[in-house]
């Protein structure tokens, strides 16, 4: 319980300093997401319920900083006036790729980090991917510039670089106060041809 | 899966739909209350770009600043009377108007804002700016900057998230559509920016120009206040190119704003309604009559 404190702590500091993180023009206008990275490191850490909850959280504090809610133009009648991402999304991003992440727990626990490295880059990727998806769902037809895979490739980057020190301080932190991730998930093994072992 | 595991799935399924069925009015109070929570982190972390820019300028002497100083004075002074010389007019043409039973044109004012924040968006040309609803800036508000003798567009508030801060839609993001025209021409189309690309200074696209359209390079594109959301005669940039296709022509448009320097912008307030008592100045008028001006360069709607 106090290491779910902790990583809601450092989720809450994590928001602070997204403010101070600058977008590079160099690398089309991406910038470090750090909130995403902490909470995908989170999540390599904590069980399945603890995770739902921070996706909750963190989504939900995202969304009411960063969400996008009304447009309207010059061309555009009043009555089309809507938000294109909903409130809430971000949640729902992160309860995915949250999940997504959970798989690679075994590995973490094992001090293997090549894994949940990547896999912090990817499900950083995946989730921007996914609003530009909705996004375009929306405005309609599916517009893919070069640009935009540049601009989720050096966010996946980013997130990735950074990821190994968020994983290191986490492992410190869970070490501090004798938290041992556990194995869920993996009490019933199977064999490649379904029998359990 | 864990009985446990589903539980909490199926609750946070629940919760997700909840929050996702919130009213837009709903939303604006918890963005409101997230704002003026990280309201100090965003202001220091714009106190750090401006530092960290400033490293980089050189530092003028006393001496220069003195000099400066009394340039901007008389600089000041200059648009006073040019001020004074407007509303003259503006009141004879109003007269005039009057006489023919026009509508009559009305003096609109601008509230000085500082950028405090860039592109906090992931997917959409944004920044923030310090002035709110306390300073009687309201959605859709024009935000303008001057570009030379011209005033440039930069885009339009698309959400006031408090006292002291609004979204600003750059004029380069996709949803900011502007209903436009060639310089000294009846040659109208519709101006926005591309999806996914959120470079500074993107260039535009001027759609459903007719194909005999005379937009030779360089040419003045600039609003024409056929959509009522932004005035006339605000410059938005020079034609780079043309493409003539079956039905229409394309422009592309170099914007005359750049996107990447901007700290200090105006945003056009509206105009007060006649009659209403809505032309009393907002509360904090007194307080920013240095920042004010009656609009120069716009003409009305009407």
């Amino acid at each position: 319980m106090r290491f779910f404190g902790i990583i809601i702590l450092l989720i809450l500091t994590s928001f602070c300093l997204q403010e101070f993180m600058p977008v590079f023009e160099w690398a089309f206008a991406s910038r470090l997401l750090l909130v995403h990275a902490v909470f995908y490191t989170a999540a390599v850490a904590i069980p399945f319920p603890m995770m739902l909850g921070l996706a909750l959280m963190t989504g939900y504090i995202w969304d009411a900083r960063y969400h996008m809610p009304i447009y309207s133009s010059d061309v555009i009648p009043e009555y089309f006036i809507q938000s294109e991402i909903p409130f809430g999304f971000t949640i729902f991003i992160f309860g995915v790729m949250g999940a997504l992440i959970q798989g690679v727990r075994p590995l973490f626990r094992r001090g293997r980090w090549e894994m949940p490295v990547l896999m912090i880059g990817l499900c950083t990727t995946l989730g921007l991917l996914l609003e530009y998806l909705v996004i375009s769902f929306h405005r309609g037809g599916l517009e893919i510039p070069t640009e935009l895979w540049w601009k989720l490739l050096m966010t996946a980057l980013f997130s990735t670089l950074v990821s190994p020190f968020l994983l290191l301080l986490l492992s410190r932190l869970a070490a501090s106060v004798n938290y041992r991730i556990k194995n869920e998930g993996l009490k019933r093994r199977y064999t490649y041809d379904g029998d359990a072992i | 899966m864990s009985r446990l595991n589903v539980i909490f799935l199926i609750v946070f399924v629940g919760l997700l739909i909840w929050i996702t069925l919130f009213s837009p009015e709903k939303v604006g109070r918890i963005q409101r209350g997230a704002m003026v929570a990280l309201n100090p982190f965003l202001k220091a972390s714009s106190r750090l770009e401006t530092g960290v820019k400033a490293m980089g300028e050189e530092s003028l002497s006393p001496a220069q600043l003195k000099e400066k100083l009394s340039e901007l004075k008389q600089e000041r002074d200059r648009l006073k009377i040019e001020v004074i010389q407007f509303d003259g007019l503006l009141n004879e043409n109003n007269q005039l108007r009057r006489a023919l039973q026009y509508t009559e044109r009305s003096a609109r004012s601008l509230v000085a804002a500082r950028v405090i924040n860039r592109k906090p968006s992931n997917w959409y040309n944004t920044l923030i700016i310090d002035k709110g609803s306390f300073d009687g800036i309201v959605v859709d508000s024009p935000v303008i900057v001057p570009v030379g003798e011209d005033a440039g567009l930069v885009g339009k508030v698309s959400d006031v998230i408090g006292d002291h801060s609004a979204i600003v839609l750059l004029l380069t993001d996709e949803m900011c559509q502007v209903s436009a025209q060639l310089e000294n021409s009846q040659e109208q189309g519709i101006l926005s920016g591309a999806r996914g690309v959120l470079r500074a200074r993107p260039d535009l696209k001027l759609r459903y120009l007719s194909k005999a359209a005379d937009a030779g390079t360089g040419r003045k594109v600039t609003s024409s206040g056929a959509g009522g959301l932004f005035p006339p005669d605000l410059l938005l940039g020079e034609v780079s190119d043309l493409k003539i296709g079956t039905i229409d022509a394309e422009a592309t448009v170099k914007p005359s704003v750049n996107f990447d320097d901007l700290v200090d912008v105006f945003v056009v307030r509206p105009a007060p309604t006649r009659g209403t008592g809505d032309d009393e100045p907002s509360p904090s008028s007194d307080n920013n009559n240095a920042e004010e001006n009656p609009e120069k360069k716009k003409g009305d709607t009407s």
